[in-house]
């Protein structure tokens, strides 16, 4: 391509601050260098961990930034050392990396990666070393991946090779929202045929959270949350029950017991918040109900008094649904295009990349599942 | 026998009120009911959690009680209904039964049942319906067993039976240290050969669990405890390291993780401090690590950031080590006579019950790990 070995320069979306609209600028992406990949992006969802380094965690060293890490497109060019991709390959950036060397990536039991920012800049949500700048200064890669961007660089490392044929304006939300929530039941809670689940939050994560306890057989769905308007959506996805804990004088985990003989199997937190987290663990089964985090939030504790684990409850958490990105994102996209995972019924709303602080709104009231941004022609 | 179906006068060590010494008293033991035997008790140990009962517990409702969990005798004399057992049998009193209806009960999967959980979780730590009075009073039975006592009487699913020639002032360990601590390795954590281990508390339930992890294989062992006189007796169960927290200015989990290049595969919390159930979970390495809960809180918290787990640790808990107390005891107890498990080394004093303080005081100051306390002749 005419732009290889040089700077380029484009449009992105810049959070030059927390709590602020992120502001349309033009930035300019370095060339990729060893063993990296640069990226022309086409299409990006939002999710909510964008919303939350920007209103929530809101951590100095975070920002300035380019946020979106639930991207898709197809390479521009590749740096040195670079022999798994070509320019003109449809990828899908991913913010947990799979270098395939370390103890984490030889270990079936995790989908964790040393090489990635996540190990030890999870708060600051990014890696120090960036290859974007605007106006002389450097713009950091949130979550390494920056898909509010046309065109982002990216170590190979953290890069998917997807089908030809995929198309990239749906198969971006497999970067993030759908992938944690699906895996998080089928890798994480590791739900099991005939069983019961509950999925607290109906966003675009437990909606996938309710499509992976359905792949897994569980006998029963129950979708809870706060918003009523959400059951529809749940529905179709595969949820049996619905509940709304505000529709309860009780606490949402007597309800769910009541509702379950007991409690429920398995619990998953698509929501981020700590007192959700308490009640999804008190919501399942003594003896062997198994609850599993999935949503982020770095800023409180979690708590539970400890003879619910002594009880025979176990807590686990789950990171990108325990996916290791490289090898199963490539077969998450042939499950899509197989029509064995839905993703059109996530798609609530598409804009073009200008539009983004819309979209930022309409995910804040909760008025969206998943808008897709048009990022690149 | 004389005594069958008539009243017993009898010894036992009642405690009137929280935060009080024990008094030893002339109770009146009730005949058993139907399914129900009268035991008369030879020797029992006593446990932190008699203590954290006395003295943490905070609860002023659940008195007048007799503590004592951890028995063995002889019955005296069976209620009507009663096949299973008559009088002369050795038998050890379970604090955890099954009552073989309960949904939990049908589950082979976990050792735990709604009605026994229902009287151990309760604020009093026992059911309401007790065969013991004092001077007029009611007097409880904590957690079903009262061993404190020169009789006691239980519902026969509460009881288990062993071979005559068991020891009785040894194999009364079973009834609650040695399986919990033994059981929460090897059954709840599920310690895999090769692995690291951090044990936190050599008190006689982490000293179990030493042996539990060096029994399933563990390759090193870490012995955590503030009191350095314990680090002996933990090296003869097997402990190959041994960390005091208080020699450190970092805090035990930083401690931990250098030392083990990321964090231990297995930690196990028997000390019942919701503090060091954190540093335990903290310590254990992202990925695959698991942390379990052992000792026993139900006044306080466990806490810790979502991100512990989301990076892939586990937190569960364990309840009698996983143990269902009328299938395994008989073979543990076959075990202790054969020679494959020993006993002795988890006892530092032998006493009379009207020394029962003393062994208080010397549990306080942890200067014992287990002393026998002989209760009838």
């Amino acid at each position: 391509m005419a732009t290889a070995g040089k700077v380029i320069k484009c449009k992105a979306a810049v959070a030059w601050e927390p709590n602020k609209p992120l502001v349309m600028e033009e930035i300019e992406v370095a060339p990729p260098q060893k063993n990296e990949i640069r990226i022309k992006v086409i299409a990006t969802g939002v999710c909510h961990s964008d919303l939350y380094h920007l209103f929530e965690g809101k951590h100095k060293e975070g920002f300035p930034a380019v946020l979106g890490h639930e991207g898709a497109g197809v390479v521009e060019s590749v740096g040195p050392g670079v022999t798994e991709f070509k320019p003109g390959d449809k990828v899908i950036p991913l913010f947990v990396s799979q270098c395939k060397e370390c103890r984490f990536c030889k270990s079936p039991k995790t989908n964790l990666c040393e090489q990635s920012w996540s190990s030890d800049r999870y708060a600051q949500m990014s890696d120090t070393d960036t290859r974007f700048s605007c106006r002389g200064q450097p713009i950091l890669q949130f979550m390494g991946t920056s898909t509010f961007s046309e065109y982002t660089v990216m170590n190979q490392i953290a890069v998917a090779k997807i089908h030809n044929d995929a198309r990239l304006d749906r198969v971006c939300l497999l970067g993030c929202g759908i992938s944690t929530g699906y895996g998080a039941a089928i890798n994480t809670a590791k739900v099991e045929p005939g069983s019961v689940c509950a999925v607290f939050g109906m966003g675009a994560v437990g909606l996938a959270g309710v499509m992976g306890c359905k792949r897994a057989g569980a006998s029963r769905i129950i979708a809870v949350d706060i918003n009523e308007e959400k059951f529809e959506k749940a529905k179709i996805f595969g949820a049996t029950d619905f509940v709304n804990p505000k529709a309860h004088q009780k606490p949402i985990s007597e309800v769910l017991i009541e509702m379950t003989n007991g409690g429920v199997d398995y619990s998953l937190e698509c929501v981020g918040n700590v007192a959700v987290m308490r009640s999804a663990l008190e919501s399942c089964v003594k003896g062997w109900g198994v609850s599993v985090l999935v949503g982020w939030t770095h800023l409180h504790d979690f708590s539970a008094k400890p003879i619910q684990l002594i009880a025979g409850k176990t807590w686990k958490g789950s990171l990108f649904g325990g996916f290791k990105g490289k090898d199963s994102v490539p077969d998450l996209v042939l499950d899509y295009m197989a029509g064995r995972i839905k993703l059109d019924e996530f798609v609530t709303h598409t804009m073009n990349l200008e539009k983004i602080n819309d979209a930022i709104e309409l995910m804040k009231n909760g008025g969206c599942i998943r808008t897709i941004i048009n990022v690149s022609k | 026998m004389a005594t069958a179906g008539k009243v017993i006068k009898c010894k036992a060590a009642v405690a009137w009120e929280p935060n009080k010494p024990l008094v030893i008293e002339e109770i009146e033991v009730a005949p058993p009911q139907k399914n129900e035997i009268r035991i008369k008790v030879a020797a029992s140990g006593m446990c932190h959690s008699d203590l954290y009962y006395l003295f943490e517990a905070k609860n002023s409702a659940g008195f007048p009680i007799v503590l004592g969990h951890e028995g063995a005798g002889v019955v005296e004399s069976v209620g009507p209904g009663v096949t299973e057992f008559k009088p002369g049998d050795k038998v050890i009193p379970l604090g955890a039964y099954r009552c073989g209806e309960c949904r939990l009960c049908k589950n082979p999967e976990t050792n735990m049942c709604e009605k026994c959980w229902s009287n151990i979780e309760s604020a009093q730590m026992s059911s309401s319906d007790t065969r013991f009075s004092c001077r007029g009073k009611p007097v409880l039975q904590f957690v079903g067993t009262s061993t404190f006592s020169e009789y006691t009487v239980l519902n026969q699913i509460a009881v288990t039976k062993i071979h005559p020639d068991a020891r009785l002032d040894r194999v009364c360990l079973f009834a609650c240290s040695f399986c919990t601590g033994y059981g929460a390795a090897v059954n709840t954590a599920k310690v895999q050969p090769g692995s690291v281990c951090a044990v936190f508390g050599m008190g006689a339930v982490g000293l179990a669990a030493v042996m539990g992890c060096k029994s399933a294989g563990a390759s090193r062992i870490i012995a955590v405890d503030i009191n350095e006189e314990k680090f002996e007796k933990a090296k003869i169960f097997g402990a190959t390291d041994f960390v005091n927290p208080k020699a450190h200015q970092k805090p035990i989990s930083e401690v931990l993780i250098e030392m083990t290049n990321g964090g231990v595969d297995y930690s196990l919390e028997c000390v019942g401090d919701v503090t060091v159930m954190r540093s335990a979970l903290e310590s254990v390495v992202k990925g695959w690590g698991v942390a379990v809960i052992v000792g026993w809180n139900n006044v306080e918290d466990v806490s810790t950031r979502p991100v512990q787990l989301i990076a892939g640790r586990t937190l569960k808990g364990s309840m009698f080590g996983g143990y269902i107390g009328k299938e395994s005891i008989p073979k543990l107890v076959l075990d202790h006579m054969a020679g494959r498990l020993n006993l002795d080394e988890f006892v530092t004093h032998t006493v009379k019950m009207d020394k029962i303080n003393d062994v208080v005081e010397l549990m306080k100051k942890g200067k014992c790990i287990r002393a026998i306390i002989n209760i009838s002749k």
